[in-house]
């Protein structure tokens, strides 16, 4: 009898503390992001995952957080973000423009569940926006190269010319014009987001034609870039991640990503009942609100001139106090 | 723009020319882009954890024969469906190179780097104007793969061993009346396509890139497989049509770099446009081997 009782009291506290698990679980946030590429590809994946990374702390009793990487291709996206649904996931962050289709046709089928995008143009009620200014990065960028280059020839490389990458690239070149209206520009765009072979062999070939400096618009193929910088000792500046350690003697600088604010400020959205009914659905990373940075100029800070240095500086404070405007660049 | 054309045909020439053995004998692998993925891999880790190139190369090889020889068994032995098979090879290829690459690795900060191949100046040839920069100032992988084309023809025409694997290739049981043995020739020409294309992934890893990148392979092992058609199972052949891809890539970057009025994505599939056309040109005349991706039983007729 003694041991019955006490086999039910077992039974019991185990169904107390396995229910009241659930419950307290329950009140949380389950958070996924879902990563076209790497975590670690030292760019767009890697710095979505460190902010997310981040915020780990902060959100500890209010939000749990999943990641899953190289969900790249379309027909592989929209299962996934089925998955993730109907698994209860509350929040999934779909990290890049191809996901775009993918959100709002699942957003669709999951009312209950809430999505982010990272670029794009579409929005539902339960979806949103989060997207970088990228044209403010590559104006900055543009100014700088203008500066650097001796040869008078720059280059632009990128991905798929596609949202904040084609105004990456646009703005660049307006930037670059405005220093040195004589200026020639090189542009190539590889046609896809992790061919860093033929990014590569695209840098080599624009460095080979006498080009000095170059900005890529990251990604997997910028790795590409930064070595054929390093092989032809040409400069390069980088996006996203400070990619220094690729290439200590050509990284001059580059533009940084901090998603962090964003994330949190997604977040704090929903947890605050505020993102279903909101109005505006994007949500920026921009210069002034320091999610794009200027990075850190390594060897090159003997380099680089005062006055370049100055005129870089007067660049971000314009667009800071909002000054500068750069026009809106649409396909 | 010519180095490069040089540079960009190499990961496509050398596993076109190992897959030239394969198709030849009768077996169609699928599975190139995810053997060369291995190979570019292992010949990775090779330099990272002996510092010897050459440890990499051989171990890429090595890898390649192992992932090839999954294609073989299935193929020869099992007697599988070498589409499916092949299709299989790839997507493992693809999932284990990155898998590992991480198992072992760890999520990084910075990309692990390995040394870098040096440039050979061949004495004399690189001397020569123009051609000698274009076609001798390379690392030892664009030598090995210009040795290899005559090799291969050699291999493949002259020897006894390549009159086998083209009889396999026809008419096996031909072949097997005659006492050759099907199964190992077959065994054979798949393990040599994979050394063939393990050495082609690791160009693009220790030979071009000093890292590793999932993926990094991009495609090139399926344009290999469509150039050994295209080049009739002839080396010399697959030389030019890798070149013609090259050029054809070296062309699209150079076009776009100096701003042609014209969309990228219409520039970006020019070498792909370039294939067909040659492949529709000369594909009224490719005769595929009789036994192409037939098992080989005794028993049936």
């Amino acid at each position: 009898m003694r041991k019955i009782s006490c086999m039910v009291l077992v039974l019991v506290l185990v169904l107390v503390l396995a229910l009241s698990g659930t419950a307290f679980a329950a009140e949380k946030l389950k958070v996924v992001l879902v990563l076209p590429g790497k975590m670690d590809d030292l760019s767009w994946n890697q710095s979505m995952y460190e902010g997310m990374k981040n915020l780990e702390a902060e959100f500890a009793d209010k939000a749990d957080f999943a990641y899953v990487e190289e969900v790249y291709d379309v027909a592989a996206i929209e299962p996934a973000l089925r998955d993730f649904a109907s698994e209860g996931y509350d929040v999934i962050f779909g990290h890049g423009f191809q996901f775009m289709e993918p959100i709002l046709k699942v957003a669709a089928e999951f009312p209950n569940a809430m999505f982010a995008l990272g670029t794009g143009f579409k929005s539902a009620q339960n979806t949103c926006i989060y997207d970088v200014k990228l044209d403010e990065g590559g104006y900055l960028m543009g100014v700088l190269a203008a500066h650097m280059t001796k040869t008078n020839k720059i280059g632009v490389l990128g991905g798929v010319d596609v949202s904040e990458i084609y105004r990456g690239h646009e703005a660049f070149k307006l930037a670059a014009k405005t220093v040195k209206p004589d200026i020639e520009i090189q542009e190539y765009y590889t046609g896809d987001w992790r061919d860093a072979a033929k990014a590569k062999e695209g840098a080599l070939s624009m460095y080979d034609s006498g080009v000095d400096i170059m900005w890529h618009s990251g990604d997997g193929i910028g790795v590409g870039a930064v070595n054929a910088a390093k092989e032809k000792n040409k400069y390069i500046l980088g996006n996203i991640s400070d990619q220094y350690v690729l290439a200590p003697a050509s990284l001059v600088s580059g533009t940084l990503y901090n998603w962090t604010s964003v994330i949190r400020q997604i977040l704090n959205d929903i947890l605050n009942d505020n993102f279903t009914n909101r109005e505006n659905k994007s949500y920026w990373l921009t210069v002034p609100n320091e999610g794009i940075k200027l990075a850190p100029y390594h060897d090159f800070e003997e380099i680089v001139t005062p006055e370049i240095k100055a005129e870089v500086e007067k660049t971000i404070k314009a667009l800071h106090d909002g000054t500068l405007k750069i026009p809106h660049f649409e396909k | 723009m010519f180095a490069g054309t040089i540079r960009m045909s190499v990961p496509i020439l050398l596993p076109a020319l190992g897959d030239i053995y394969t198709q030849r004998s009768g077996i169609l692998n699928l599975g190139v882009e995810g053997v060369m993925l291995m190979g570019a891999l292992a010949g990775f880790l090779g330099v990272a954890f002996t510092d010897n190139l050459f440890i990499g190369m051989v171990f890429s090889a090595f890898i390649g024969m192992i992932s090839a020889g999954v294609m073989a068994f299935l193929s020869v032995t099992v007697k599988a469906n070498q589409v499916i098979a092949g299709t299989a090879i790839t997507i493992l290829g693809a999932g284990l190179s990155s898998f590992l690459f991480r198992a072992i690795f760890g999520v990084q900060k910075l990309p692990p780097l390995v040394r870098e191949f040096p440039v050979c100046k061949i004495p004399v040839l690189s001397d020569i104007p123009y051609i000698g920069t274009i076609f001798f100032e390379h690392n030892l992988f664009v030598y090995l793969a210009y040795i290899l084309v005559p090799l291969t023809w050699l291999i493949l025409e002259r020897t006894t061993f390549g009159l086998n694997a083209r009889a396999v290739g026809e008419h096996p049981h031909a072949a097997d009346a005659k006492g050759i043995n099907v199964s190992l020739t077959r065994y054979l020409c798949v393990l040599i396509g994979g050394a063939y294309a393990g050495l082609g992934g690791a160009f693009l890893s220790i030979g071009f890139m000093n890292t590793f990148l999932a993926q990094m392979v991009g495609g090139r092992g399926f344009i290999a497989i469509a150039v050994v058609v295209f080049s009739r199972w002839e080396p010399f052949r697959a030389l030019a049509a890798a070149l013609l891809f090259g050029v054809a890539n070296a062309l699209q970057v150079r076009l776009q770099a100096m701003g042609v009025p014209f969309p990228p994505q219409a520039l970006q599939a020019l070498p792909y446009i370039m294939t067909i056309v040659v492949l529709l040109s000369v594909s009224r005349r490719a005769s595929f081997p009789s036994a192409y991706t037939i098992p080989f039983s005794r028993e049936e007729r």
